[in-house]
């Protein structure tokens, strides 16, 4: 009698679950594969290296911080290394975008173009949180580099067009949820591809520290995204602010 | 186990300095300056005026610290001093020593975020830039003005080093709204004094109170600020003056930044012009009001070539008759010993007229390497300055290379002016 009850206990919690599995939404999935990276207001040391080929161009040292996810997030950066540009300080919120240089006090306006063709919008790509800003077009499974994924095609959804990429594929590992590679679109035009890798747990998430990410244009010419450190820094809201950029003393992770 | 507790919190008080920006920054840069001017030999009255080539060279640094103190308190500051061999950049009029010696304390504050994010407090001297123009900024109305002798050459009115003022700033970020008040004394001292403190900081002849208002509304930022000064009681000027502004900065679609902004000063004067005939005179002109205004756009490609575009009204300067005027009045000028007024500068350089546009196109031509090609036209007489500009840029030390250039006839505000061309080869070394 035991062996039966525990029999039709196992066959039911099998079943459950298996509803469950497919219960699943490829939406919800998506919010699953997000959900796994995303630290709350996460601050950061970042190392961004851009190459053409095989040679380095350029190489910044940024300290910042990140509330929120997707396009609806917001973050302060500094630039702290090279010498040539250390002073800087950038506040993006969404499509409003301020750089401040060193010695002035009044933050430039720039173009989300502007944000988009610099280096600095390398950032939107680490830091983009799909499920806020994409619908689930279609969720397909496929091999990548010998691992098992899922292929999402996703499509920026309707009230966030203001998303700096209309069009996203993105590969995820099945067995760990974790995107591996993806590639960023404005419509029909190939914008970036990106290779996450480096997996760390950190602030308990699986957090990819280094991101490779090739221009669509010219594949030659990359850009290494790598976390030094990061940790969490909650703030208030005022600070994703125009006029709190000049006030900013940016800070390291503790 | 109190005294344990209150150790813990002592260390990581003083260990969370550690973790914030500690750093010293220095720029140094050398500029060599060839210059073409008209001049005219003063002791040769009525003498045409000839064109006469100058090199000038000079050497500047700055040296920058922030240091965070404690937790949400820190102080910063900047010292610049520049050695210049030719700051009167003509021939006829080279200074007594030759090499001309300045420096000041550009900015020198202590901050305090009494409520992270949300209040701050700073005191001590700092530079307030409000404008968000290019080529001319109708809200930046506490303004030294650049230092150095290279403003310009880049089209652009704000320079790299300008000194602050002393005074005491607060500020408060409550959600789309932030205020901010900044109060500044009159610093005087005597002549005596200023043979040494020239060389630490200008004197501040008026009181000033400046308060801005900035409001998210929402892609776009609006800015609202007024200004009153007066010299005070006892001063050579102690009339009360009000100046009030608003600004606003947003975008249009992916490519494109839009700014406008409108400032308006009282009690402003201005020299006219009565004769420009035989005997020239001029008078005093008071004015109840001077409006200025600006309003531009950025427009970027994704090949990162970027154009910008502004115009800018000025509400002192002269227009139709009174204008004609001015340039009669500055041809007269010319051929006399030129001790008279100039009326034609008395608002800054290219300033006379009341109507101005600015073009500027820039991009990157490889990784390293940026050029620009500005031009500012006087949009009523059609005369005009224009450059170019080229950056080469590099982990340490940049080098930049720029070409000024005036053109007009001799009946317009740009063809009047001394200045012929103007070029610039700038090392910068940042430490």
């Amino acid at each position: 009698m035991r062996t039966i009850r525990c029999v039709v206990m196992t066959v039911a919690a099998l079943f459950a679950m298996t509803i469950g599995l497919y219960a699943e939404s490829p939406q919800e999935l998506l919010a699953r594969v997000d959900a796994r990276r995303y630290v709350p207001d996460l601050s950061f040391v970042m190392q961004m290296t851009s190459f053409d080929g095989e040679k380095q161009v350029d190489s910044n040292t940024l300290w910042g911080f990140i509330n929120g996810v997707g396009s609806a997030n917001r973050s302060l950066i500094a630039f702290t290394d090279p010498a040539s540009v250390r002073g800087r300080r950038m506040l993006m919120d969404g499509n409003i975008v301020y750089l401040l240089f060193p010695k002035t006090t009044n933050p430039i306006r720039l173009s989300p173009l502007q944000v988009l063709m610099g280096q600095a919008s390398n950032g939107d790509v680490v830091r983009t949180g799909f499920s806020q800003d994409y619908d689930v077009s279609s969720l397909t499974e496929t091999d990548r580099n010998g691992v098992r994924c899922y292929l999402f095609s996703l499509a920026v959804k309707e009230g966030r067009r203001d998303a700096s990429y209309r069009k996203v594929t993105l590969w995820v590992e099945k067995d760990s949820l974790r995107p591996a590679y993806a590639e960023f679109s404005t419509g029909d035009k190939l914008l970036k591809q990106a290779t996450y890798s480096d997996y760390r747990t950190a602030l308990g998430k699986d957090l990819p520290f280094s991101v490779d990410i090739h221009d669509g244009d010219n594949p030659q010419k990359h850009t290494v995204m790598a976390y030094v450190k990061v940790g969490q820094k909650p703030v208030p809201d005022t600070v994703f602010r125009r006029d709190y950029l000049p006030s900013w003393v940016p800070e390291q992770p503790r | 186990m109190k005294r344990a507790r209150l150790l813990l919190a002592v260390s990581l008080a003083i260990l969370a300095p550690a973790f914030s920006l500690c750093a010293w920054d220095a720029q140094a840069l050398l500029d060599v300056l060839p210059t073409a001017t008209l001049v005219q030999e003063p002791w040769v009255p009525g003498d045409p005026w000839v064109q006469s080539e100058t090199t000038e060279l000079t050497a500047q640094a700055a040296l920058s610290h922030t240091q965070a103190i404690l937790e949400g308190l820190s102080v910063s500051g900047t010292l610049w001093g520049m050695a210049d061999s030719l700051p009167s950049q003509s021939p006829m009029s080279t200074p007594s020593t030759k090499i001309d010696l300045q420096s000041r304390i550009l900015e020198l504050k202590l901050v305090w975020e009494a409520i992270p994010g949300t209040l701050i407090w700073d005191a001590g001297k700092k530079v307030i830039h409000p404008s968000s123009g290019f080529f001319r900024t109708p809200l930046n109305v506490i303004s030294h003005g650049a230092l150095g002798n290279t403003a310009n050459l880049t089209g652009s009115a704000v320079g790299t080093w300008e000194e602050g003022w002393v005074g005491t700033d607060l500020t408060l970020l409550v959600g789309s709204f932030t205020i901010a008040s900044f109060l500044s004394p009159r610093l005087q001292w005597s002549g005596d004094a200023d043979r040494a403190l020239q060389y630490v900081s200008t004197q501040q002849t008026d009181y000033q109170d400046l308060t801005r208002v900035d409001v998210r509304l929402g892609s776009a930022d609006v800015r609202l600020l007024g200004l009153l000064s007066t010299g005070g009681p006892g001063s050579a000027d102690p009339d009360l003056r009000f100046t009030a502004g608003a600004g606003l900065d947003t975008n249009i679609g992916d490519a494109v930044t839009v700014r406008a902004e409108v400032s308006a000063a009282s009690s402003q004067n201005r020299v006219m012009v009565t004769s420009s005939q035989v005997q020239l005179s001029t008078s005093t002109q008071a004015v109840a009001w001077a409006p200025r205004a600006l309003a531009g756009f950025t427009w970027t490609n994704q090949d990162q070539l970027s154009v910008m575009a502004e115009y800018y009204y000025n509400g002192l300067g002269f227009i139709g008759n009174d204008y004609a005027q001015v340039i009669s009045y500055s041809q007269t000028l010319r051929g006399t010993s030129g001790a008279d007024t100039d009326v034609l500068d008395q608002f800054g350089d290219f300033s006379a007229a009341q109507h101005y546009g600015f073009v500027r196109v820039s991009g990157k031509i490889d990784d390293k390497l940026t050029a620009a090609a500005w031009s500012t036209v006087n949009l009523q007489d059609f005369s005009g300055l224009t450059g170019i500009v080229l950056t080469l840029t590099y982990d340490k030390w940049t080098l930049n290379a720029s070409l000024m250039n005036a053109w007009g006839n001799t009946d317009t505000e740009a063809g009047l002016s001394p200045l012929l061309w103007k070029a610039d080869l700038e090392a910068s070394l940042f430490l």
